[in-house]
This record gives C-alpha cells, sequence and structure tokens, in this order.
C-alpha cells in the first residue's frame, strides 16, 4: 500500500495548490467587497429582492427543463442516426451554442422569432397573419435559454449514449425490446447519473443570465437578480447591498454548484471504439429521429445565417482597418489564447488530483476522499455562482489597493475571470476522461514503474489529446466572447472584440457592429469546430 | 507557440507603455466610451486642444458616464482623472454629492441652452431633447403626443431603456413626471401594453428599432441628424410631442484631486470655444451650447425643435429618484 501511495502522491499537490488558490482568491474577492463598504449609505433591503429571486428560480427551473428535454430528444435522435451526411459537422456546430457571443446569439433570434423576423414576414406573405411581439417576455428568455443550453446538453448526452456497451444494445435487440423499453432499461440509467450534473450546470447559467433576459425580458417583472446586483453597484453605489445580494445569490447556487461538480463520475461507461449502434431503426422511428434533428438544426442553424446576412454588407475594408479594431482584435486574440492554455494546465492538474479520491486502487477507501473529491470538484464550479459584476467590482477595487498599471490589473482581471469561467466546462470534459485512462492504464504504468513525463507522453496524451483541443477551443471561445469583467476595465488602451462591438452600436454604427459581429462569429465558429479536429487528426490509431 | 505568444505580449505591453513617455502636461478626462471612438468627438476635441496648449490629452472612456463617475468613486483621491465629462443634469447632482469635483469659475449664463442651467461645479458642453425616432416609410401617421401615443393600437410597440441603467430611459421617467404630475403612476399602467421591451442600454434599443422590432424607440430629436448626414436616409424622424420634450444637458466637472488644475480649467472654457461648438453636432450628434459664425450644419433645419424643453433640478430629482423609480417598477411590473 505504502508503494502505491509514493506513485501517485505527486499528483496531489499540484491539484491541491490550484484549489487552494481557487478558495483564496473567493475569499479575498468577497473580504475586499466587505472591507469597502461604506457604512453610512445603506440603502433599504427592497422587499422587491424576494420577488426577483423567485422569478429567477421560476425562470431557470423552466428554461433548465425544457432544454434537457430537448437535449435528450435531440441526443437520442443523434446517437440513432449516425450515417447521415454533415453530421459530424452538425454535432461540432451545436457544441459551440454555450461559447457563442450572448449579444449577437440574442439578435440573431430576434431576426428570426422577432415581430419583424423571417417567422412572421413569411407568414404575412403567405396568410396575412403576423404573429405579432410572442417573442418578449418569458417566451423570449425560454427560446433563448433553451438555444444556447439544448445544444450543450444535447453534445453531453450523446457522449453518454455513445458510450452505452454495445453489448447491452443486443442484448436489448434479442428480447424484442420496443424502441420505448430500450430507452426506459438500456438508455435512461446511463443517462441519469450525469443529467442531473449537467441540469444544474444548465440551471446555473440560466440563473445568471443578464443580457438575454435584459433584451427579451420585457418587463422589470422579467428581470432577474443580477439586475439588482447591477442596480446596486451602478445606480445606488452602495457596496453593501451588491455584497448582500451576491451573498443571497451564492447560498440559493451552493447547493447546485455541489450538484453540477460532476463528482459521480460514472465509471461503468466506457466509450468503445465503435460509435455505431447495432440496432437499425423501424421506419417510422427514423423518420421521426431525422424530423427532430432537422427541425433543431433549422432553429439553431437559421439566427446564425441571420447574423451572416447582416454582416456580410459591412464595408470589411473600413471595418478592418480602424486602428482601435486591429487593437481590439489582438488584445482578444493574445488574452483569449492565453487564458484557454492556463484552464488547460488547471483543469489538467485539478483532474489529476480528483481521480486520485475516486479509484480503487488510489484512495476510494480513504474516509476523506469522498468529501475532498467534492471540495475540489465544488471550488472548480464555484465560479458559475459568483456574478461576473461582482468579479469585476473585486478586481477594480484591488487594483485600487495595490497599484500597478491600468493595463497589467486589466490582463490579470481578464484572463483571471476567463479562466475561472471556464474551468466548470473544462472540468467536466477533462475529469471523466483522465479518471477513465487512469482506470485503465494505472496498474500497467505502475508495474512499469513509469515516471510521470513518460506517463504523460505514452499514456495520458495521446488519449486525452481531443479532450484537451475541445477544451482548449472551449476556453478560448469563451474569453473571445465575454463582456463581462471587461465592462470595467476597458478603455481605449486596452479593449477587446466585443467591447468594441457594443461602442460600434452605441453610436448608430449598426452596419459596422454587424460586420464585427459576423467576424466575432466566424472566428469562434472555426476556433471551435478546427481546433478539436487538428488534434484529433493523429490519434485514430492510438485506440 | 509559446515564444510567439510572449512576444506579442512584449509588443503589445511596449506599445502600450510607449504613449505615456512623454514630458508634456497630460489632462486626463474621464467620459463615456462611445465619445471617445475615433469616429465621435474625442479624437477630434483632443488635436484641438493639444495643438491649441501644447499638451497631451488623454480619454478613458467607461461603458457609460455614470460608469466613470462610480469609476472615480472608486478610485477615490488617488484617480487619475483631472475632468469628469459626459454626466447629464439629472445624475451631476448626485456627482456634487461625492464632495470630490472643484467650483469652476466660468461665467455660465450667456450660454445658448433653451433653459437657464447653473451648477457650481459642472458646466454644460451640448445639449439635446429626448424624443421617439420613428421610421417614416413605415409609419405614416406617428403619435404627436403621450396621450396619442397610450392610445395607438394594441400591436403598436415602442422600446425603451430602463431608468436604473440608462440615461435616456430616467430621462422618460422625469419626462412623463413632468407632463403628468401625480398621474405619472397612471399614465406608465396605460402605455406598458405598447412597450415591447425594455433593454439595459440605448444600444440594444437601437438596434432592436433599426431592425424593423418596433415601431418607435427613445432616444434624440438629433438622431435623425446622423442617418441624414452620414448615410444620406431621410426616413428616420423624432416624433413631435406637444406636451414638450425633456431636455437632456451634458456637463463636466474637474476633480479636487486634479493636479493639472490650470489646464483644466483651460479645457472647461474651450468647451464654450467656436472650435468646440462646430466639432459637437456632427461627432456627439447634439447641439453646441454657443453659437458660431460657421453655424449648425444645414441638416440640422430639418430635425424637429421641440416647442418647450423641460428640465427638472437637479436637486429635486436626486430627492425623489428612488421613489421616481419605484413609482415606474410598480406601475409597469405586470
Amino acid at each position: 500500500m505504502l508503494t502505491q501511495w509514493s506513485r501517485f502522491r505527486s499528483s496531489l499537490f499540484p491539484g491541491a495548490l490550484v484549489s487552494i488558490l481557487l478558495l483564496s482568491f473567493a475569499s479575498l474577492l468577497f473580504f475586499i467587497l466587505f472591507i469597502s463598504q461604506d457604512d453610512a449609505r445603506v440603502t433599504q433591503f427592497d422587499p422587491r429582492v424576494w420577488s426577483l429571486l423567485k422569478f429567477t428560480l421560476y425562470q431557470a427551473f423552466l428554461s433548465t427543463l425544457l432544454s434537457v428535454l430537448v437535449g435528450i430528444i435531440l441526443a437520442w435522435s443523434l446517437a440513432h442516426q449516425s450515417h447521415f451526411k454533415g453530421r459530424s459537422l452538425l454535432v461540432a456546430l451545436f457544441s459551440s451554442s454555450l461559447v457563442l457571443p450572448t449579444l449577437i446569439v440574442v439578435f440573431g433570434l430576434i431576426g428570426i422569432y422577432g415581430r419583424n423576423g423571417w417567422i412572421n414576414q413569411l407568414s404575412l406573405y403567405l396568410f396575412d397573419y403576423s404573429f405579432g411581439s410572442y417573442l418578449y417576455g418569458l417566451v423570449g428568455i425560454l427560446v433563448a435559454h433553451v438555444y444556447l443550453n439544448a445544444s450543450f446538453a444535447s453534445r453531453s448526452l450523446l457522449h453518454i449514449f455513445e458510450s452505452i456497451p454495445k453489448e447491452k444494445y443486443k442484448l436489448a435487440k434479442s428480447l424484442n425490446f420496443t424502441t420505448f423499453q430500450r430507452f426506459l432499461y438500456v438508455e435512461w440509467p446511463a443517462l441519469r447519473p450525469t443529467l442531473l450534473s449537467i441540469a444544474s450546470t444548465i440551471f446555473l447559467l440560466c440563473f445568471t443570465s443578464f443580457a438575454i433576459v435584459l433584451v427579451l425580458g420585457g418587463s422589470p417583472a422579467y428581470n432577474t437578480l443580477e439586475v439588482a446586483i447591477y442596480e446596486a453597484v451602478k445606480l445606488d453605489f452602495d457596496i453593501a447591498m451588491a455584497l448582500k445580494l451576491a451573498l443571497i445569490q451564492l447560498a440559493v447556487t451552493t447547493l447546485l454548484v455541489v450538484f453540477s461538480s460532476n463528482f459521480r463520475t460514472n465509471l461503468t461507461n466506457l466509450k468503445t471504439s465503435s460509435t455505431h449502434i447495432p440496432w437499425s431503426e423501424a421506419k417510422h422511428i427514423k423518420q421521426i429521429q431525422m424530423a427532430i434533428i432537422s427541425l433543431f438544426a433549422l432553429f439553431f442553424i437559421s439566427p446564425l445565417v441571420v447574423i451572416i446576412i447582416d454582416g456580410i454588407g459591412a464595408d470589411f475594408g473600413k471595418v478592418v482597418s480602424e486602428t482601435l479594431f486591429i487593437k481590439s482584435f489582438f488584445t482578444s486574440i493574445i488574452i483569449a489564447t492565453v487564458s484557454s492554455i492556463l484552464t488547460v494546465i488547471f483543469a489538467v492538474l485539478l483532474s489529476d488530483t480528483k481521480r486520485n479520491f475516486t479509484l480503487k486502487n488510489r484512495l476510494e477507501d480513504n474516509k476523506f476522499s469522498k468529501l475532498l473529491n467534492i471540495i475540489v470538484s465544488f471550488l472548480g464550479n464555484l465560479y458559475l455562482a459568483i456574478p461576473s459584476l461582482i468579479m469585476g467590482l473585486g478586481f477594480f477595487l484591488l487594483s485600487q489597493r495595490y497599484e500597478a498599471p491600468l493595463v497589467v490589473w486589466s490582463t490579470i482581471a481578464l484572463l483571471t475571470a476567463n479562466i475561472l469561467m471556464s474551468l466548470p466546462f473544462a472540468l467536466s470534459v477533462l475529469s471523466p476522461a483522465m479518471q477513465k485512462t487512469a482506470q485503465r492504464y494505472d496498474k500497467l504504468i505502475f508495474s512499469l514503474n513509469l515516471s510521470k513525463l513518460q506517463r504523460w507522453v505514452y499514456c495520458e496524451y495521446p488519449y486525452l489529446k481531443s479532450s484537451l483541443g475541445y477544451v482548449f477551443a472551449l476556453s478560448f471561445c469563451f474569453s473571445l466572447g465575454d463582456l463581462g469583467i471587461i465592462a470595467l476595465f476597458g478603455s481605449d488602451d486596452f479593449s477587446t472584440l466585443p467591447w468594441y462591438l457594443y461602442q460600434l452600436m452605441g453610436s448608430y454604427r449598426t452596419s459596422d457592429a454587424a460586420g464585427v459581429a459576423l467576424i466575432l462569429l466566424a472566428i469562434t465558429l472555426s476556433v471551435f469546430i478546427l481546433l478539436p479536429r487538428l488534434f484529433r487528426g493523429t490519434d485514430a490509431k492510438h485506440n | 507557440m509559446i515564444k510567439t505568444i510572449q512576444l506579442l505580449l512584449l509588443i503589445t505591453f511596449l506599445s502600450i507603455t510607449s504613449i505615456a513617455s512623454d514630458t508634456k502636461p497630460t489632462l486626463t478626462v474621464y467620459t463615456y466610451d462611445s465619445f471617445t471612438a475615433s469616429w465621435s468627438a474625442g479624437p477630434k476635441i483632443k488635436k484641438a486642444f493639444e495643438k491649441l496648449y501644447h499638451c497631451n490629452v488623454k480619454f478613458v472612456g467607461v461603458s457609460s458616464a455614470i460608469g466613470a463617475l462610480r469609476k472615480i468613486q472608486l478610485e477615490g483621491k488617488k484617480t487619475k482623472a483631472d475632468i469628469l465629462l459626459g454626466l447629464d443634469t439629472s445624475i451631476a447632482q448626485t456627482a456634487n454629492k461625492t464632495g470630490l469635483f472643484l467650483k469652476h469659475s466660468l461665467n455660465t449664463s450667456k450660454l445658448d441652452i433653451p433653459v437657464v442651467y447653473t451648477d457650481k461645479n459642472f458646466v454644460p458642453y451640448d445639449y439635446s431633447y429626448f424624443a421617439f425616432v420613428y421610421d417614416s416609410d413605415k409609419l405614416k401617421n406617428p403619435p404627436l403626443s403621450f396621450e396619442a401615443l397610450a392610445a395607438m393600437p394594441e400591436d403598436f410597440k415602442i422600446v425603451i431603456q430602463d431608468p436604473r441603467s440608462s440615461t435616456p430611459g430616467f430621462g422618460l421617467l422625469l419626462w412623463i413626471k413632468e407632463v403628468y404630475k401625480d398621474k405619472a403612476g397612471e399614465y406608465w399602467k396605460r402605455l406598458a401594453p405598447h412597450i415591447l421591451t425594455i433593454t439595459k442600454g440605448w444600444s440594444e434599443s437601437y438596434g432592436l428599432f433599426l431592425r424593423g422590432e418596433a415601431d418607435m424607440v427613445l432616444s434624440y430629436t438629433t438622431s435623425p441628424a446622423y442617418h441624414i448626414i452620414e448615410e444620406q436616409k431621410m426616413n428616420y424622424k423624432s416624433a413631435d410631442f406637444k406636451e414638450g420634450h425633456y431636455g437632456q444637458v451634458e456637463v463636466a466637472a474637474i476633480l479636487k484631486s486634479s493636479k493639472q488644475k490650470v489646464l483644466a480649467k483651460k479645457f472647461l472654457a474651450f468647451m464654450h470655444s467656436e472650435t468646440f461648438a462646430n466639432i459637437i453636432p456632427t461627432a456627439n450628434w447634439a447641439y453646441p451650447v454657443v453659437k458660431t459664425k460657421q453655424g449648425l450644419p444645414k441638416e440640422f433645419g430639418l430635425l424637429t425643435v421641440p416647442s418647450q424643453m423641460f428640465l427638472l433640478d437637479g436637486k429635486i430629482v436626486e430627492a425623489n429618484r428612488k421613489t421616481y423609480i419605484n413609482e415606474w417598477l410598480n406601475a409597469i411590473s405586470r
């Protein structure tokens, strides 16, 4: 036992260090806000806050329910239809929804479903009838949330479908299961463990959603708690109040963060070499599945087409020759590159530590393992629950206390925020994958006495390559589209593409703005679709 | 890969730090971001002022004017700002209460503004009127009063901004308060069915309007000037409400903590020069506060000019801000 301990001891400390860093940073944020409160002005705690909280919970619950439902149906259809043209591109496209800049998505959705959108125009043309402004209000919030999250859910669930052992399908088939029985007895048990973690992540994203709710919500009755925080920070300049609200939000979401931490990695689901499910569907089922896929593809792609059509008319020569555009472009790309590299490193270190607690031949039997695993996962996911406005404010107060050039602080703030934001998603991808490699190869590696480096080069890297590429792309795009922290730190010397886009929109330059939106979309999509492929390129033989 | 990143980082750092190495005095002006954009007033004003007084002007653009104020408050005595530019009169009083601003010694009584505005710290530099803008190709008979607006058919939609986060949004709140006094809440209830959505800032609203989502958008009487001059589009117009329009007077003040007070005072005076006044109309899309020989661009003659400008006293606004906003929230939340 002792000799085994020495084999993975070195993997405990780096991750532990990262965890401690994460924890101390969160405490620092709240501490700096706490000591910066101004006792002289404490606004009354508005009873409206409770109704905001109620609505926030309500819309997040509905959004999550719908997203997960749509996600399951879509993943089910995709899993059983593995042979149509353009499938892999479609799947890649779906998984990009999470990282598309929100404001761009909102305007794309409006172009289709809005009062003057394609659906209404078509219906006016064909039937002389317009559905009017149905999009604004709870409907709009739900549509946008389903748009962004259902495709994310379907990507993760598709993975689960594909890793159901093929023998189970064969057995089910020989037992003459109906499609429904097959779902109930073969597929559902595999989905259930991950569902909770996916649902809580989506819930958190919807809970803290800000831009969507403010554009599509329609009325202050449909505001979220983040709006109250915004009001406290910006309008009343009441840091004490903002702190209170942030703590309420944190309290509500903490439970979910624990759930979303993905600590129950299901080990029975090892992805098998062939993704093809040995069960050819009955004709009518096949038709239903293809219809579902087509419908969702239409729902998903049409808003993107709107953005492309809007942007294509822009004067690109003029747009790209603006000094501020060039500056923003390079700042964005550099920040995104650095933060995604760091995210990948942090996620690897954390997952490397985490797997010690869940593997039989490591520390699973230790009585503290379960707790430690939850703590590490919790810290990795913590920042889903901290409002970006609060994080920005915290950074700003820090930058006041510890003097350094603004550029340095802006860079640090943006990098940190981007890393913290993408870490939960990075972990949810890498952690199960690293768990898997360790479970499969620990005994072999330990018996061969491979060093840490050898282990990484010969065993881990070939297997993790495609996951690493995906995580890199994910965090790159996250950071590229973010408009949270930059709002407090942006200036002429330091601006990013989304910030520049917003500036164009704020000074009547709508056609230039549409051009920049298209550029941003093009970068996001190409990074997201091409990068994981580049990483995947050569590893096919290793499997 | 890592090497190139390092190199790129180094280049950005160097290019940024090289700007600062200069012996001329630097005047730092905090303002809202669209003022500093390369196509906007900031760069032109910077050039003219630097030439005149042999100095550097550095504009720092924050996402909104109130954001710039909050930034200064957070920075406290250590702020690098010499001047805060871009607040409007309804929020200037909030800024005065912080005690961070210096008395100006300019005579503002002769300025060319429809209403008299005097403040011990803040000096006006441009103004406009809040107004509903519409597309005359699509809307032939726009409502020309608040009553007519509320009486429009159910599917007539406007898009406005949240008074808690946006200056025009708060302007509309005061506008309706000034017209309807005690009945403002009741009017908002009647207006509510016509509100398509309430956005955080002006940009989202205007974007929705240009996409044809709403029939009218809360903006400024000077907004059509942009479409006429820059895009040669004549179809965007502002509805001239017979009750009169609420005004937005934009102001600037010097920070007490400024180390460039002499230069800063020159800047405030410069805001009332002909050079400055000639830049404002087509760069900030507003009226300058002094008349110039050159006069306004001829396209400004096509704009509607309200018969009356409302402007509530800053102290009253500051004292009642919370009450007004709560009244609005209660009326509008269904």
